[in-house]
């Protein structure tokens, strides 16, 4: 392949190349893109659903211990263990995937699920005893007191610590969405040119074949049909290259031998 | 005009670039930093944008004088374009405005920045802002000593004081062997400034690229505090050297090293060149001294002659906040800002050449004053200034000092104070840098309205085409 063949051949080869490269760009950016965005929003799920189990398994607790202490229902203890348990593997959850932002809190979150764990087994272990001295009224004051005075401040401590964690992971995230819409424009800006440049290409693309292929075959033709018709002189005003340029040669040479034929018939004649 | 014909020869300064992008890619894959992407990326759509012509446009035998403007001018501002790409996909600092108005800057070596963080940015991409500034002080030289002189006298006659008796001399050689000849200064000077500042104490990486901003007279640094990061004499003294030698007629330097007669040390701009070094590098010097700013003579002077070189020569490195200094220091900072080096290199500015003429001229017009019938001859560096030339240096200087007082204006409007707006525009117009006030020597032009940076690229850009040249480029269609 040479000539004009070869040089169509190249040129669309180098568009292929730029629409494969453009793809795969805007492939690689936006596979990114929805990465980045993925992880923000599983974090983001993620801390409020934990948040949510948090405060759910802390009012478990809290109404468990209520049972115990209030109507005196020691069956409500196994639950109370239970949301205790609930509420440190939800902690521990948190842990495995936090910054080093959030680990301090996660820490005093700790701190206070472990208050109320001390302050269900005291109550269990100590003042149960001093309870059960008393009559079954007072105990139920009693109950209502030590709940009052001593678990219900270390529970509103645990869930507003809860809540302070909730607002330092969220606040953790913001920039992280910053993050990602400046990701997003820097995800822009490469498909955005590859477009570019490939507009300026395909415009050359389309000047160039105008130029040196369409308008000299367009003026060979109006040139040679001037000859034909009129006896005009052949001789196109193009940019001639490779195969056009020799058709333009031939086409004149064939105009050429006609002529000195058709001398030479005269002259015979 | 043949399009094609301009089409292609841009694609192959675009290819330039390619390469050079390329290159920087290289470098951040050695360094394993966040620029290898960007810069690959820009180098394969510059490739595919630079060499498309190719495919289709024949090599031409002859090229026409506009065919040639267009070529140098059109290169110009489509690698500024395309030197935005690397920048533009990186993201960080570089809005699109941001991106353009680095891209100016490097390519114009005027050396101004809206980074507020020079050393956050990956090696790759610190490289390829060196490599704009090279880049464009090359285009410069060519642009300087082969384009404007051969479009003729008729059409391009405000650009004639370009040439110089020497680079007259140099016209005389072919093209080719002129390109070489500049090329071989140019590409020599950044070895061997290279090599110096590597043995003065920088890293290679660093020491090359200062070497490039150097010679480019650019001043992109890859420290925040630019030279002042090293606090080094040696460092120091190097590069005024590479930045005064950058400043000179590369054909000078050229002759003066194959010992040919017209050489720097016979050259008349030289001399009154470095006799206003010596002066304002002296007042300055005993300005801060007795303002106690520095405490001794020496310090003062050190600090002077930095500062003096760099902007005179339209480089624009620092070693000082020269926001600090004495008024008068100021002043006189700003004047050669205006001022700046000579015709033929890769400083930008009125140049000293042209200044010297408007002395001249004055002082013919004071005798043909004193002397109504005498003929007075101007000459420069022994040769007659015709009548032609002497009016296209006033007019130059008109137009210069319309731009500085329309641009000042508006930057004023966008709520900049006096002195930022006055020297930020001196300095963009001269292609110099830095300027004073909230544009000073350490600081950064990233607090400045979009529209004023585009105002700023648009002052590079006719700074660096000699004014007439970027108005003869908007208005090209009715060259004839």
């Amino acid at each position: 392949m040479k000539g004009i063949g070869k040089r169509t051949t190249i040129a669309f080869l180098s568009i292929v190349a730029l629409l494969s490269v453009s793809g795969v760009i805007s492939l690689f950016e936006l596979s990114n893109l929805s990465y980045d965005t993925d992880a923000i929003l599983s974090a983001n799920t993620r801390d409020i659903g934990v948040a949510r189990d948090l405060l759910r398994s802390a009012h478990d607790h809290s109404r468990a211990m209520i049972d115990v202490v209030v109507f005196d229902n020691e069956s409500a203890r196994e639950s109370c263990n239970k949301a205790l348990s609930e509420l440190d593997s939800h902690i521990a959850l948190l842990r495995d995937k936090a910054s080093a932002v959030v680990q301090g809190s996660l820490d005093t979150l700790s701190i206070y699920s472990g208050e109320l764990r001390h302050l269900a087994d005291s109550y269990s272990s100590t003042e149960r005893v001093v309870i059960d001295s008393l009559t079954v009224e007072l105990r139920k004051i009693d109950g209502r007191k030590w709940y009052k005075e001593r678990y219900q401040p270390a529970h509103n401590r645990l869930v507003e610590q809860v809540e302070r964690y909730i607002t330092l992971s969220h606040s953790e995230l913001a920039p992280r969405a910053a993050q990602l819409s400046k990701n997003a424009y820097r995800s822009v800006a490469p498909v955005l040119i590859s477009l570019l440049v490939m507009i300026a290409i395909v415009l050359m693309f389309y000047y160039f074949v105008y130029i040196y292929m369409v308008k000299p075959v367009l003026l060979i033709n109006r040139s040679l049909s001037d000859y034909l018709s009129f006896k005009l002189p052949y001789k196109p005003k193009a940019n001639m290259v490779d195969e056009i340029k020799e058709l333009n040669d031939n086409i004149e040479n064939l105009i050429n031998i006609s002529k000195s034929n058709k001398k030479q018939g005269g002259d015979a004649i | 005009m043949r399009f094609s014909v301009i089409l292609r020869y841009i694609g192959a300064v675009m290819l330039c670039l390619s390469a050079f992008m390329a290159v920087s890619a290289g470098i951040s894959l050695v360094s394993n930093d966040t620029g290898f992407y960007p810069l690959l990326l820009s180098a394969l759509l510059t490739l595919l944008l630079g060499g498309f012509p190719m495919i289709f446009v024949p090599k031409a035998d002859n090229i026409t004088n506009k065919e040639g403007f267009m070529i140098v001018v059109g290169s110009w501002v489509l690698s500024c374009v395309v030197g935005m790409f690397p920048y533009l996909i990186w993201g960080g600092e570089f809005s699109l405005v941001n991106a353009w108005f680095e891209s100016v800057s490097g390519f114009t070596t005027t050396g101004a920045s809206i980074l507020t963080n020079i050393e956050a940015l990956p090696q790759g991409l610190l490289f390829w802002r060196s490599a704009t500034c090279w880049i464009g002080g090359a285009g410069v030289v060519m642009f300087a000593l082969l384009i404007l002189p051969s479009l003729g006298t008729n059409k391009m006659a405000l650009s004639s004081i370009e040439l110089s008796s020497l680079a007259k001399d140099n016209y005389r050689y072919r093209t080719q062997m002129v390109v070489r000849i500049l090329l071989a200064v140019y590409i020599g000077l950044t070895v061997v400034t290279t090599l110096l500042l590597k043995v003065s104490g920088m890293r290679w990486f660093d020491a090359l690229n200062h070497a490039m901003s150097a010679c480019a007279t650019g001043g992109f640094s890859t420290k925040n505090a630019s030279i002042g990061f090293y606090d080094s004499p040696l460092i120091e003294w190097t590069l005024i050297v590479a930045m005064f030698l950058s400043s000179l007629h590369f054909g000078l330097i050229f002759s003066t090293f194959t010992r040919k007669a017209n050489n720097i040390f016979r050259s008349e701009v030289v001399r009154v060149y470095v006799g206003i070094i010596v002066a304002a590098t002296l007042c300055i010097g005993a300005s801060l001294y007795f303002a106690d700013i520095y405490p001794n003579i020496l310090t003062s002077l050190r600090q002077s002659v930095f500062q003096v070189v760099s902007l005179i020569t339209t480089t624009g490195f620092a070693t000082a906040n020269t926001n600090l200094w004495t008024p008068f220091a100021i002043v006189i900072l700003i004047i050669l800002s205006i001022i700046c080096g000579c015709a033929g290199s890769t400083a930008g500015g009125i140049k000293v050449d042209r200044v010297l003429l408007y002395g001249k001229v004055l002082k013919a017009r004071l005798r043909g004053q004193q002397h109504p019938n005498a003929i007075i001859r101007i000459r420069l560096d022994g040769i007659v200034q015709e009548e032609r030339q002497v009016n296209a240096v006033t007019l130059f200087l008109t137009t210069y000092f319309v731009l500085i007082l329309v641009a000042t204006l508006t930057s004023t409007l966008f709520g900049l104070d006096l002195l930022t707006a006055f020297s930020s525009s001196v300095t963009f117009i001269g292609n110099v840098g830095p300027g004073f006030g909230e544009a000073g020597s350490y600081d950064n032009y990233a607090m400045m309205p979009s529209l004023l940076k585009i105002q700023g690229s648009i002052l590079m850009l006719m700074g660096r085409l000699e004014i007439f040249g970027f108005i003869q480029f908007l208005f090209i269609r009715m060259w004839r």
